[in-house]
């Protein structure tokens, strides 16, 4: 009774690591570029969007574990779209009507996590195979995994483009009388290519190194 | 017969879900929209108050108009607006403020302008909504495009794409790299303007300082 409670809970420890580093959903599935890109030019954004997709991937893959038996293999997908898609409209206009300013800055993005693949991922793969609790703790892992690489993203640029993280100055400007000069690349696309690129080649470097 | 049994087996959970998750949305809307709507009203009473405290007056409350203004918009529609008198503490009109919708470069673009009490000058204008091009079109935002309507006359306004961008007069100055979306805020605010100043002194508003 005992080793089998043992090995479910590791069980669900495994899947929870998994989502934050073997499996993490940008370094190393290459899932939801579109925000990873699009949102990580300061983390008070990025958060944000981390937070809106932990909400809508937990909801979603508890509606999809649930009814998991229920599923029609040919209209599998279009259930998981109709499912997400309710909880992001929920999502945006909770965003909407309590942080009204930061709703603007994510724009279309947050309508845009409805074809985020990490999501529908999840449902397939996990929610749509495994039972309840499982659904949940791969959600979270996830969404954290997915939260916290988009926050280390948004934070060199932020740092790099305005010399503060999380709107904290950190490094003193040239024009406030101290050294740094900002790069303004770093809050445009070429800023986020040039990061998340060399993010992936050094944790291709550090798992080659595991392997 | 069959074929409906067959289509009810293979839908059902879709009907059903679309159903419910059609209801939960409802629910959530009809919750959510008034704090939306309140939240909006509340950025443009507070670009408006800024506007009018850049030009030293200051707004109490807006008053809506009971009147209905109706203009053609910049694509031939017609579209009521809804403008506001801003009332200082003493209950006198210090400025009126509407908000102007036209298409811009890359997306609509939403403005709120404010003119001086005889509708003559403009006090200035703030974008409430836009999708111009960062670091190009997005300048419309900024203060030294805008600074130029800030006492201008509202008759004649006209877009040259050089001069002096300091000088206070009719002639706005595009901002170079973005002549579609400079062009598209002074014809907004220009095609409004006339229309709604006409129909306002058609009803005998201007200088009435009584809350109609």
């Amino acid at each position: 009774m005992t080793g089998k409670t043992e090995t479910k809970t590791t069980a669900y420890i495994r899947t929870l690591i998994a989502g934050l580093w073997r499996e993490n959903p940008v370094f190393r599935l290459l899932l939801g570029m579109c925000p990873t890109l699009a949102v990580t030019a300061a983390v008070k954004p990025a958060f944000t969007m981390g937070c809106c997709v932990i909400f809508v991937l937990v909801c979603s893959n508890i509606i999809v574990s649930l009814m998991r038996n229920l599923l029609k293999p040919h209209l599998r997908i279009l259930m998981f779209t109709l499912t997400i898609a309710t909880f992001v409209t929920i999502a945006d206009l909770f965003l909407k009507a309590f942080v009204p300013a930061m709703s603007e800055t994510l724009g279309p993005y947050v309508p845009l996590i409805i074809v985020n693949c990490i999501i529908i991922c999840r449902a397939e793969a996990c929610a749509s195979k495994n039972g309840l609790i499982i659904s949940i703790i791969d959600a979270v892992g996830m969404g954290v995994g997915f939260t916290v690489t988009l926050c280390i993203l948004a934070s060199i640029r932020e740092l790099l483009a305005t010399g503060a993280i999380f709107e904290i100055q950190i490094l003193t400007l040239l024009k406030d009388g101290g050294w740094f000069v900002p790069w303004a690349a770093m809050s445009m696309p070429v800023g986020a290519f040039i990061t998340l690129g060399l993010m992936l080649g050094l944790v291709n470097k550090i798992t080659n190194k595991e392997a | 017969m069959l074929k409906i049994k067959h289509f009810i087996e293979q839908s059902w959970l879709l009907i059903t879900a679309s159903f419910f998750f059609g209801l939960l949305i409802a629910v959530t809307s009809a919750a959510l929209s008034p704090k939306i709507e309140q939240n909006k009203i509340n950025k443009r009473n507070r670009l408006v108050s800024t506007l009018l405290l850049e030009a030293e007056l200051q707004a109490k409350n807006f008053v809506p108009l009971d009147s209905e203004i109706e203009i053609e918009t910049l694509q031939g529609r017609k579209e009521t607006v809804e403008v506001f008198r801003a009332m200082s503490d003493a209950g006198e009109c210090v400025g009126w403020s509407f908000n102007a919708i036209g298409p811009g470069f890359a997306d609509k673009i939403e403005l709120v302008v404010v003119v001086d009490k005889n509708f003559e000058k403009l006090i200035g204008f703030d974008v409430l909504a836009s999708a111009e091009t960062p670091g190009f079109g997005n300048q419309i935002k900024f203060d030294y495009f805008r600074d130029q309507f800030k006492g201008a006359p509202i008759e004649g306004l006209k877009l040259a794409t050089s001069g002096d961008n300091t000088k206070i007069d009719s002639e706005i100055i595009a901002i170079s790299g973005a002549t579609i979306s400079s062009e598209a805020v002074v014809d907004i605010i220009s095609n409004a303007i006339t229309q709604i100043k006409e129909q306002i002194q058609q009803k005998g508003l201007i200088g009435n300082d009584r809350q109609n």
